[in-house]
C-alpha cells in the first residue's frame, strides 16, 4: 500500500465511519468503498454515475479509484446522514423449516424483493440445537425455550440478511404478528400460515437484534455490498 | 468415533452406499457417513419410521441414523437406477441482469414448484479471474472476455438444485441461450430478450454440473436433507 494510498483510504474510511454508525461496513475498505457507492447513487449526475458504477462495482484492480470517487461521495453522506443510515438498515431474516419444507421459499423471497429490498446475503443451512439456542438466547428462561430450539435444528433453514430503509420495522410487518391467528391477511404468517408453533419464519425485532443476529448467521465477507439497479426509482425525490 | 463396532458399522454403510451408486458426485454424500443415511432414507419411509427424520437431523444421535441406513441400503440396491437419478445435482446462477432486475424469487419459484430440492444458495460478486475459471471452456471464444466481464460486473445468485434428470430438465427450464429462440414457459423465453443479457447460468452435464459445484461451493456449504415434498414428487403406485 502506498502512502498516499493509504492516506486516502484512510480518509475514505474515517468519512465513512463517521457518516454511519454500522461497524460491519467499515470492516473492509472495498466494502465502504462499495457502501459509500451505494449512497452516492441517490444524487448523482447521469454520466459520473454510470462511469463510477462501472468503475466501482468490480475488478479488486480499481478497488482505489472507487474509494477515491468516494471522498465527494462522503458529502452527501454528512449532509444527509441520517437519511443514509437508514438506507443502510438491514435485517435477518430465516425461512424455518416448515417454510422451506412447504416449498414456500420463492413465495416469502417475492414479498421482500417486489417491496424493494435488496438481498445482500443468503444461505442453506441445517442448524444444530446448540446454535438454535444462541439464536433464541434471549428466549432462555421462557417455558417454550427448548420447543423452539429443537424445531429451528429439525431441518434446513434459509438464512437471508435484507437491505433497505425501514427494513427492521416493516420486514415484522411483512411478516405478520407471531400467531398466525392474529396475522393479518397481505402478511406472509396471516396469508400463508394458520398455528403459532409452525409460523414459518423469523424477522429480527429491532437494530441491536438484527447486528446480533447477522453476526450469528453470517461472517462479514458473506455480506455483500453492490449499487442495485433499482434503487434509483426506490429512494426517489423530486 | 465411538468404538470400533461403530466404525465398522460405518464401514460397511459406506461401503454399500458406493457400491450402490456410480456417480462420482455421490462423494460428496458419501463423505460424512449421517449425510449418506439422510439423503437416502427419504424416499420409502414407514410412517412407523418417521422417528427417524427426527432422530438424524440432530448431529448427537448421528449413529442411530447410519444404522438405520442398513436397511435402506436395501431399497437402494433394488432401486440403483432410480436412486441414483435421484442423487443429481446442477449448478444454477442467477446471473447480474436476473439479480438486478428483481427475478430472484420467479427464477426460484420454477425450480420450487417443479419439485426439485435447494442443497445450497449464496449470494457473491464473483471476480474477474474467478469468472474466467468459471468460463474456462470457453477460453477460445470470441466473446470470452465480455462474458467474464458481465458476470463479474455485480451480484450473481449461486445456487445447487437436486433432483430426478435436474441437469437436462434444468436447461429445459432455463431455454435456449439465445432468448429470441427460447419458448414461452421457460426463463429466458419469458423473461430475457437478448443473448447478452440472458438472465441465467445452467450446468449443461453431468461433468460440468460436478465441477461448477466445486468451484462455487465448499463441500460443508452442500445441505442434505429429506425434503417432505418428495414422497409426493416422487410416487409410484
Amino acid at each position: 500500500m502506498s502512502a498516499a494510498s493509504k492516506k486516502l483510504f484512510q480518509a475514505a474510511r474515517s468519512l465513512v465511519l463517521s457518516a454511519s454508525h454500522r461497524s460491519v461496513l467499515a470492516a473492509e475498505g472495498r466494502t465502504a468503498a462499495l457502501a459509500t457507492l451505494t449512497n452516492f447513487g441517490r444524487k448523482t449526475l447521469p454520466t459520473a454515475y454510470l462511469s463510477y458504477h462501472k468503475q466501482g462495482s468490480h475488478h479488486a484492480a480499481s478497488g482505489w479509484g472507487a474509494i477515491a470517487a468516494a471522498v465527494p461521495a462522503a458529502v452527501y453522506m454528512l449532509q444527509d446522514q441520517e437519511a443514509h443510515a437508514a438506507e443502510m438498515e438491514r435485517t435477518f431474516i430465516a425461512i424455518k423449516p416448515d417454510g422451506v419444507q412447504r416449498g414456500l421459499i420463492s413465495e416469502i423471497m417475492s414479498r421482500f424483493e417486489r417491496k424493494g429490498y435488496k438481498l445482500v446475503a443468503i444461505k442453506l443451512i441445517v442448524p444444530s440445537k446448540e446454535f438454535a439456542e444462541k439464536h433464541y438466547h434471549d428466549l432462555k428462561e421462557r417455558p417454550f425455550f427448548s420447543g423452539l430450539c429443537d424445531f429451528l435444528s429439525s431441518g434446513p433453514v434459509l438464512a437471508m440478511v435484507w437491505e433497505g430503509e425501514g427494513v427492521i420495522k416493516y420486514g415484522r410487518k411483512l411478516i405478520g404478528a407471531t400467531d398466525p391467528q392474529k396475522s393479518e391477511p397481505g402478511t406472509i404468517r396471516g396469508d400463508l400460515a394458520i398455528v403459532v408453533g409452525r409460523n414459518i419464519i423469523h424477522g429480527s425485532d429491532g437494530p441491536e437484534t438484527a447486528k446480533d443476529e447477522i453476526a450469528l448467521w453470517f461472517e462479514p465477507k458473506e455480506l455483500v455490498s453492490y449499487t442495485s439497479n433499482a434503487e434509483k426509482w426506490i429512494y426517489g425525490v423530486n
